[in-house]
């Protein structure tokens, strides 16, 4: 008996069955066993690494929202989309290149770093994390490669292990770092994505090297949510005093940063990785 | 005989007098491919989703082109704000003068994929008073209402309650489909909303 996994190539939906490779009539026991060993042990797909089940501890939280936002497994890029990636993605659907994207899924920065629609040019190396894509963009590229984004939930959680464990918190000075790289310049060309050191998970470059969307990033309330005016009305004050750890400055940023942002915005330092559910249903 | 016209004109002929809402329908109708121009560059009627509504009828927002449009997403069993919005957007109809009246047509999207089915939606139309004539309310899936919520600069967030936290945005779309006015928030700002449902051609 052979079950396969959702092979990269091939996959659109999120949600894909395994397949049998073999006529099997299987009691619901086996069944179970099986699924339950093979989503440990399946084989990731390429490029991506998988992010165990657990919880993940929004900063921010409403009265009605849980402490701990329970996060399925699901696999994650190693890595951000690289220019090389996208430029495949750009010649494979036209209605994406530069010159004929509509103003509604992209803004007049969209890839404005190429040298033109499809020659990437001195200032976007191949292997350097795709910039200046918007939220419709990223999403796009994510269903064309058979992939999604990931929730705000997920990157987050994959983003609070440290080196050495699950927990950043525990590693005196990971966060400091995460700060510095708020501090330092973007820089006119970026390095190869994959170059950062991994996480615990074996994830790269998801705090120091480019910002990254999330497919639920149009979350963070504005003022006249059905809340009302008090609590969130005024973000900042709202958010900083709301927050549950106020030492992770890091991570009150990207709440800030996220809300910020329009679908269609590009910007010179953020892009985006691909994510994938680990779990069938 | 040329059943083609025919048909054309029987349909341009329901059009023209308003009990049918999808413009999209009379080219349809013909048995032809939709050829209409390309949407226009600002258009969000170039979102391809397949909504539902709430007699369980597929549709695309491209169907209401033509129209002028004032939309709003919601979901039912929101306790405040919604009930709000939907109120304002039925005194934005009374005070529309009577031929545009007849053509705006006044849409509701749900936020809640989960809740809000055909029949809660239906029931939602009833309790409102909703006309058939005038009102549309869609559901669809997560991917599609993220999307629309995006490309109108709605944020929401689903708690663990099963609410929604969400920003409260009428939005008056001209008659390509761009947006040309939002008014933010419950208070005040209906007269703008009017003039520009007026204006929205």
């Amino acid at each position: 008996m052979k079950v396969e996994v959702p092979d990269q190539a091939a996959g659109r939906g999120n949600h894909r069955k395994f397949r049998w490779g073999g006529r099997v009539v299987l009691s619901t026991l086996t069944f179970t066993l099986t699924c339950a060993l093979t989503t440990v042990a399946a084989e990731p797909p390429p490029g991506m690494t998988l992010i165990p089940a657990g919880d993940y501890t929004p900063l921010l939280r409403d009265k009605n929202d849980l402490a701990e936002i329970p996060v399925a497994a699901f696999w994650l890029d190693e890595r951000p989309v690289a220019n090389g990636e996208f430029l495949a993605f750009v010649r494979a659907n036209p209605k994406w290149r530069r010159s004929r994207v509509s103003s509604l899924f992209a803004d007049g920065q969209y890839l404005t770093h190429w040298t033109n629609d499809l020659e990437l040019g001195p200032q976007a190396p191949a292997d350097a994390p795709v910039v200046h894509v918007s939220w419709f963009a990223a999403r796009a590229y994510a269903a064309w490669a058979g992939k999604r984004l990931p929730t705000m939930a997920e990157w987050e959680r994959a983003a609070s292990a440290g080196y050495h464990g699950p927990e950043a918190k525990a590693e005196p000075g990971f966060n400091a770092q995460a700060l510095e790289w708020f501090a330092a310049p973007t820089p006119a060309v970026f390095p190869a994505a994959g170059s950062g050191r991994p996480n615990f998970y074996g994830v790269r470059d998801l705090l120091d090297l480019v910002w990254e969307w999330v497919d639920d990033f149009n979350t963070a309330m504005v003022t006249g949510d059905s809340r009302g005016a008090a609590g969130n009305g005024l973000f900042c004050g709202g958010a900083s005093s709301g927050a549950r750890d106020p030492a992770d400055y890091a991570a009150l940023m990207r709440v800030g940063y996220r809300s910020s942002l329009r679908a269609n915005y590009t910007v010179a330092n953020l892009g985006f990785r691909c994510a994938r559910d680990a779990e069938t249903r | 005989m040329n059943a083609i016209r025919t048909l054309r004109l029987l349909a341009a002929a329901m059009l023209a007098t308003g009990p049918i809402l999808r413009a999209a329908d009379c080219c349809c109708a013909a048995g032809q491919t939709a050829t209409a121009a390309a949407y226009a560059d600002r258009s969000i009627y170039q979102l391809d989703a397949t909504w539902t509504t709430d007699a369980g009828q597929p549709f695309k927002l491209g169907e209401l082109r033509g129209r002028p449009i004032v939309l709003a997403m919601f979901f039912t069993s929101c306790g405040y704000a919604c009930p709000r919005i939907v109120s304002d957007m039925a005194q934005i109809r009374q005070t529309l003068p009577r031929a545009v009246r007849d053509r705006a047509v006044f849409v509701l999207v749900s936020f809640d994929d989960e809740r809000d089915t055909v029949a809660a939606l239906h029931s939602y139309r009833e309790l409102h008073e909703l006309g058939a004539q005038n009102w549309i309310l869609l559901r669809g899936a997560p991917g599609e209402i993220r999307e629309l919520a995006a490309v109108l600069g709605v944020s929401y967030k689903k708690d663990a309650l099963g609410q929604f936290s969400h920003s409260n945005l009428i939005t008056i779309l001209n008659t390509e489909g761009e947006i040309i006015h939002q008014r933010a928030g419950l208070e005040g700002g209906l007269a703008e909303a009017t003039r520009a449902v007026v204006a929205s051609r």
